[in-house]
C-alpha cells in the first residue's frame, strides 16, 4: 500500500518567491535557509508523488463555479496563469500529475464515503501550488495530485471539515494499492491580509494568532487548532488567514502528531509558516 | 446590489492582458462593451454582466473605498487595483498608501457572495 513518508506545511507567497529569485535579501535569509532545509528533507524522503493541498486564488475557479474541495486527476497539468506571469514573473509551465492516485482519493468501494469531492480532469494550478513546488522540488520531476480547497470565497468550509479532509486523505492514501512513497504538502498562511486595511504592514497583522497557530502544530493540538480557527477569528487575524486551514488538514493527516519543525518566520511579508512532521 | 457581478468585472479585467489594456485605455468604453455582452441572446451564459449605477460609477472612477465597502472580494479588489495602476500611474508604495487610506474607514465588510 502507499505510504505517507512526510508531511509539510509551507507558505506560497508569490512576492516572497520573486524576492528569493536573485540575491537573497537579508530579511529573507532565514526563509531561504528554511526552504534549503526542507528541499534537502524532501530529497531524503524520496517521494514518488506529492499530494498538495492548496487554495486556488480565482484562477481556475471563480464564484461562477466554486468547489469547496476538488481533486485534480490528470497526467499533466498547466501551472501558472497569465496575470501571475505579469504580476510576479511566474512563468506558465507544466507539472506532472498522477491520475491513478487522484482517482483513488476521490473515493471507491473500499473507502468510506466521507467526502463528496468535486474533480477535474484538466486542472490548471496557480501560484498557491506552483510556488511550493518550485521551492521544494525545483526540477518539477515528481508527479502531483492537487487538492483544491476554497479558502478565498466565503462561505468557506469550517475548520472541522479541513480536519476531516486530512484524516480522510491519510486513510485513503494508506489504502491505495501501490508502493508509492507519498509526500503530503499543505500550503497557506499564518495571519495574512490582502486588499484590506492591514495589508503590507511589514509585520504580521496578528502576532498573537501566529504564536498560537505555531504552537498548535508544535504540540500536535488538533482540537485546539479547530476550536481556534472559526471564520470570525480568522478574519480578525487578517482577511487572507483562511488559508491557515490547509495546515489543519496536514495536522489531521498526521493523526495529531507534534511537528518537528514549526515556525512563523518573521519577514516583511508577515510571519511565514514552516511546518514539518516526521511520519516514520 | 450585485456583489458577484462587480467581482466578475474586476476578475475579467485582471485575468487577461488584452482586457487590462482595453480597460486602462478607456474604462467607460470597456464597461459599455462588457455590459452589452450580457444583452446578447447567445451564448446563454453571457461573458459580460450588469452593474448598478453606483457600482459602475465606483469601478469607472476606481473608488476603492466604495468598492471595498460594498463587500467586493478584497483579494480581487487588490489585484485589480495593482494591475490597473502599477506601474503606469503609481509606484507600488504609492498605491499601498492610497489604497489603505481608501479602505481603512470601512473596517471589515461582509464579502460573502
Amino acid at each position: 500500500m502507499a505510504e505517507i513518508v512526510g508531511v509539510l506545511g509551507v507558505t506560497h507567497n508569490p512576492l516572497m518567491w520573486a524576492s528569493l529569485r536573485e540575491t537573497v535579501p537579508p530579511d529573507l535569509a532565514h526563509v531561504a535557509a528554511n526552504f534549503d532545509r526542507l528541499r534537502s528533507h524532501v530529497a531524503g524522503l524520496r517521494p514518488d508523488v506529492i499530494v498538495l493541498v492548496a487554495s486556488d486564488h480565482f484562477h481556475m475557479f471563480m464564484m461562477s463555479n466554486m468547489p469547496a474541495f476538488l481533486i485534480g486527476k490528470a497526467p499533466r497539468m498547466r501551472a501558472g496563469h497569465p496575470n501571475e506571469s505579469r504580476g510576479f514573473g511566474l512563468e506558465t509551465t507544466m507539472v506532472l500529475g498522477d491520475p491513478g492516485l487522484g482517482a483513488h482519493l476521490l473515493g471507491g468501494p473500499d473507502l468510506a464515503p466521507v467526502f463528496d469531492f468535486s474533480f477535474s480532469d484538466e486542472p490548471w494550478i496557480d501560484h498557491s501550488f506552483l510556488v511550493p513546488l518550485l521551492l521544494l522540488t525545483p526540477d518539477l520531476d515528481i508527479p502531483v495530485v492537487p487538492v483544491f480547497s476554497n479558502c478565498n470565497a466565503p462561505p468557506i468550509p469550517v475548520a472541522a471539515r479541513f480536519a476531516a479532509l486530512g484524516s480522510y486523505l491519510a486513510e485513503a492514501i494508506a489504502t491505495f494499492p501501490s508502493a508509492q512513497r507519498v509526500l503530503l504538502v499543505g500550503s497557506g498562511h499564518l495571519a495574512h491580509e490582502l486588499g484590506g486595511p492591514r495589508q503590507f504592514l511589514g509585520v504580521s497583522p496578528d502576532p498573537g494568532f501566529d504564536e498560537k497557530a505555531v504552537s498548535w502544530m508544535a504540540e500536535g493540538d488538533l482540537e485546539g487548532a479547530v476550536a481556534g480557527t472559526g471564520f470570525g477569528r480568522l478574519t480578525e487575524a487578517g482577511n487572507e488567514s483562511y488559508q491557515f486551514l490547509n495546515f489543519i488538514t496536514c495536522l489531521a493527516a498526521t493523526g495529531g502528531r507534534q511537528a518537528t519543525m514549526a515556525e512563523g518566520t518573521p519577514t516583511r511579508f508577515g510571519n511565514l509558516p514552516f511546518f514539518s512532521w516526521d511520519m516514520t | 446590489m450585485s456583489r458577484y457581478m462587480v467581482n466578475k468585472l474586476l476578475w475579467d479585467v485582471d485575468r487577461s492582458d488584452e482586457a487590462l489594456t482595453r480597460f486602462k485605455e478607456d474604462p467607460a468604453v470597456f464597461l459599455d462593451d462588457w455590459e452589452s455582452l450580457a444583452e446578447r441572446p447567445f451564448p446563454p451564459y453571457p461573458d459580460g454582466g450588469h452593474l448598478t449605477d453606483t457600482e459602475r460609477a465606483a469601478v469607472e472612477s476606481r473608488d476603492y473605498g466604495a468598492l471595498y465597502a460594498m463587500g467586493v472580494n478584497p483579494f480581487l479588489l487588490w489585484q485589480f487595483a495593482r494591475s490597473v495602476s502599477v506601474p503606469d500611474e503609481l509606484g507600488i508604495d504609492g498605491l499601498i498608501t492610497s489604497f489603505r487610506e481608501a479602505v481603512a474607514p470601512h473596517g471589515y465588510p461582509d464579502f460573502y457572495t
